[in-house]
């Protein structure tokens, strides 16, 4: 199977002058079609960046970016819209559906983007609400469901065209984890399906639904390891069990605990930390770097 | 596409009823536009069809000579000017005179003068303000063209009988009757018997401050001996034989009267279609005032949707970042906004035609102002109130199609 995205040398910077952030350094990050890939990292490295700019909701300052194939820093808005519509479907943590609009309404959204017919984009929106469970709350409004329940519902919204990406940015970190495990569940189906996911999560638990797991770390990404379906990641297991995992805040304090048990992340900064590992077949597609954070 | 435009057309209704305080106040300068356009162009309507009415009431051929002046343009308001058909309020130049003379002019059939008596009417020591005396002739109810209803009007034989015709409201103004045949009023120290009551005159719309319901008529030559010669005449009214010829007539009266009066033009005579020209001339400063006062409440609307709809667009740029993430392309962000632009501006305008409709009605029933309701000024209303929302729709949409989908997640 070919890389369905391509990072390469990815960065983003925000702000002027002396104000200049670096949200994302020099990514390089190939993401193969069908993978289950979560993100995890501290608060403000870069995950969220990265997602937007995967999701085409942002552009890179600096580097390549291409999606299936096709170069994809360059184009133009409209362009842009026409692929988020059909090939992108995005899931956010405080789920972001339209508080005036009905269920069904929200979820037949981009297909109404898409120019189809009413009674059509129902039907199929009804389809898509049945398969996230959701089918006998579709005319209610977004504030009179529970948190797993508009989550269901804008993942319906997100998968009703058919999207070859799901993007999902914490789609639990508002959740209990009951409503997680639902949450999680459903885009576990939906990746058996064949479709490409990728999350960002701060609760290390959740990389048992994932085949890859990304570390990042100050806008670079610092661990990349493949994981078997059902298992916890074998970085993430090492904080697993000595942190109680109830609310963010420990999910978070689980987070850096967990960058210190990252192998590489915790070595010191060398002076030219560009150095890249060459691909090997088989191995993880992990592009070691170097932190600048100082342990 | 159509599709689209549908669901933001559904979408913009949805959103408009869901801030209704707010959209009800960002309609109502469309609104209050829209109803006085509308209303001043239905007043208008009404006006011009009273001129008609009153032409045709009087019949083509009438011919009216008044003292002093009247210039044909840029009479303003409210200096008297507009009393223009009968000039009850102007002082006079006219004398027994110039009725023989205009009486002796060729093509002219009958001739009556009219001019107001002072003094006060009472029945048993009972009067009434809105009541007042005109002087006329015995070929008044032919000239004005109006019929008698009850009894009859007085004949020439009778020029020096102390009788009276009245207007139709006199009866229960001063006796307390609606028909008082028969019955007599003290003017002026001396007995007046009724002895006609005239049917309504519907159409005297000039005469704001007399309406000849409200009027006694008595002889001329009765008056003149009463008021020692001192009551003049305020109007002349003639009639062409031939009403194609009046024009002519018009002239020759014209002519002679000037010839009467040393050269001097202190008179004025005119017919019945250059007096409705005149009129239309104070009407047509009157729609324009308020034609202008309309145009800028519409303006201001306008710029209170832009308003609205900036505030709307900085409000909903979550919603506008949401909508691009899920695959909403500029184009149809825009279309969405210019939508509830054209919405909001073509609700406003429609109450406003609704309220305008009203207002029409309330004048008809309670004013002398009869609206005609114009089916062009409603079409136009409605136009104009959705371009208004195209105009100071397209700012805003343009904002709001233009965010960057990041930017506008971001926005909380």
């Amino acid at each position: 199977m070919g890389s369905i995205i391509e990072l390469q040398d990815v960065s983003k910077l925000y702000g002027f002058g002396d104000a200049t952030t670096l949200a994302l350094d020099e990514i390089t990050l190939d993401i193969d079609e069908g993978e289950f890939v979560a993100v995890m990292g501290p608060s403000g490295c870069g995950k969220s960046t990265l997602m937007n700019l995967i999701g085409l909701l942002d552009r890179p300052t600096h580097g390549t970016y291409t999606l299936s194939g096709k170069s994809a820093e360059h184009l133009r808005p409209a362009r842009r819209a026409k692929i988020r519509r059909d090939t992108i479907g995005f899931v956010f943590q405080f789920f972001n559906l339209l508080p005036r609009l009905t269920v069904i309404e929200n979820v037949a959204l981009p297909l109404a983007y898409k120019g189809i017919g009413p009674r059509n984009r129902m039907k199929q929106a009804l389809n898509m609400l049945e398969r996230v469970g959701m089918n006998s709350r579709e005319f209610y409004h977004p504030q009179h469901l529970s948190g797993g329940q508009a989550q269901c519902v804008a993942i319906a919204r997100a998968l009703v065209n058919n999207p070859k990406i799901i993007i999902a940015d914490e789609p639990t970190g508002n959740l209990d984890s009951a409503a997680s495990r639902l949450v999680m569940e459903l885009l576990s189906e939906i990746h058996k399906t064949g479709s490409t996911i990728l999350f960002v999560t701060h609760n290390p638990e959740l990389t048992r639904y994932a085949t890859r797991v990304v570390y990042m770390h100050d806008g670079a990404i610092v661990h990349d390891e493949q994981t078997a379906i059902g298992e916890i990641a074998s970085t993430a297991r090492e904080v697993m069990y000595t942190l109680p995992v109830k609310t963010e805040e420990d999910d978070l304090a689980g987070v850096s605990t967990l960058m210190k048990a990252v192998p590489h992340a915790a070595k010191p900064p060398r002076a030219t930390a560009k150095k890249k590992t060459a691909k090997k077949a088989g191995s993880t597609k992990t592009r070691r770097r170097a932190t600048r954070s100082k342990v | 596409m159509s599709a689209v435009l549908r669901g933001n057309l559904r979408m913009a209704l949805s959103d408009v009823r869901g801030a209704k305080w707010r959209s009800v106040l960002t309609m109502l300068g469309v609104t209050v536009g829209i109803v006085a356009v509308v209303t001043v162009v239905d007043i208008g309507g009404g006006v011009k069809r009273q001129i008609v009415g009153t032409l045709q009431h009087f019949g083509p051929g009438l011919i009216i000579v008044r003292p002093g002046q009247v210039s044909d343009t840029g009479s303003g308001l409210g200096n008297g000017k507009n009393d223009v058909l009968f000039g009850l309020s102007s002082a006079s130049t006219l004398s027994m005179q110039d009725l023989q003379t205009v009486q002796q002019t060729p093509g002219v059939s009958t001739v009556a003068p009219l001019g107001v008596v002072p003094g006060v009417a009472t029945v048993d020591d009972h009067k009434s303000s809105k009541v007042f005396v005109l002087a006329a002739n015995s070929n008044a109810a032919t000239v004005l063209n109006q019929k008698v209803s009850q009894g009859d009007f007085w004949s020439s034989a009778d020029e020096n009988a102390q009788t009276a015709v009245i207007g139709r409201n006199v009866g229960q103004a001063l006796f307390g009757e609606p028909v008082p045949l028969g019955r007599s009023f003290k003017f002026r120290g001396q007995d007046f018997i009724v002895r006609g009551i005239f049917a309504p005159f519907d159409n005297v719309p000039f005469s704001p401050t007399a309406s000849f319901n409200d009027a006694i008529f008595i002889p001329y030559q009765t008056a003149a001996h009463l008021t020692q010669n001192t009551a003049s005449l305020y109007v002349i009214l003639a009639k062409a034989s031939n009403p194609k010829q009046t024009n002519g007539v018009t002239t020759a009266i014209t002519t002679k009267l000037r010839a009467a009066h040393g050269n001097a033009q202190d008179f004025t005579v005119l017919n019945a279609s250059q007096s409705a020209g005149i009129n239309s001339g104070v009407i047509h400063l009157l729609s324009m005032w308020i034609f202008a006062i309309g145009a800028i409440s519409l303006a201001i609307g306008g710029v209170g949707i832009m308003n609205i709809m900036l505030l709307n667009v900085t409000e909903r740029m979550h919603e506008i970042g949401v909508r691009k993430a899920i695959g909403a392309s500029s184009r149809q962000i825009w279309s969405q906004f210019m939508m509830e632009a054209a919405v909001l501006s073509v609700v406003g305008g429609c109450v406003g035609i609704v309220v305008a409709l009203v207002v029409d009605g309330l004048l008809y029933a309670y004013s002398d102002l009869k609206p005609v309701i114009s089916w062009q000024a409603i079409v136009v209303a409605t136009l104009v109130s959705l371009a208004i929302g195209i105009v100071f729709g397209t700012a805003p949409a343009i904002k709001a199609a233009r965010k960057d989908p990041i930017d506008a997640l971001r926005h909380e």
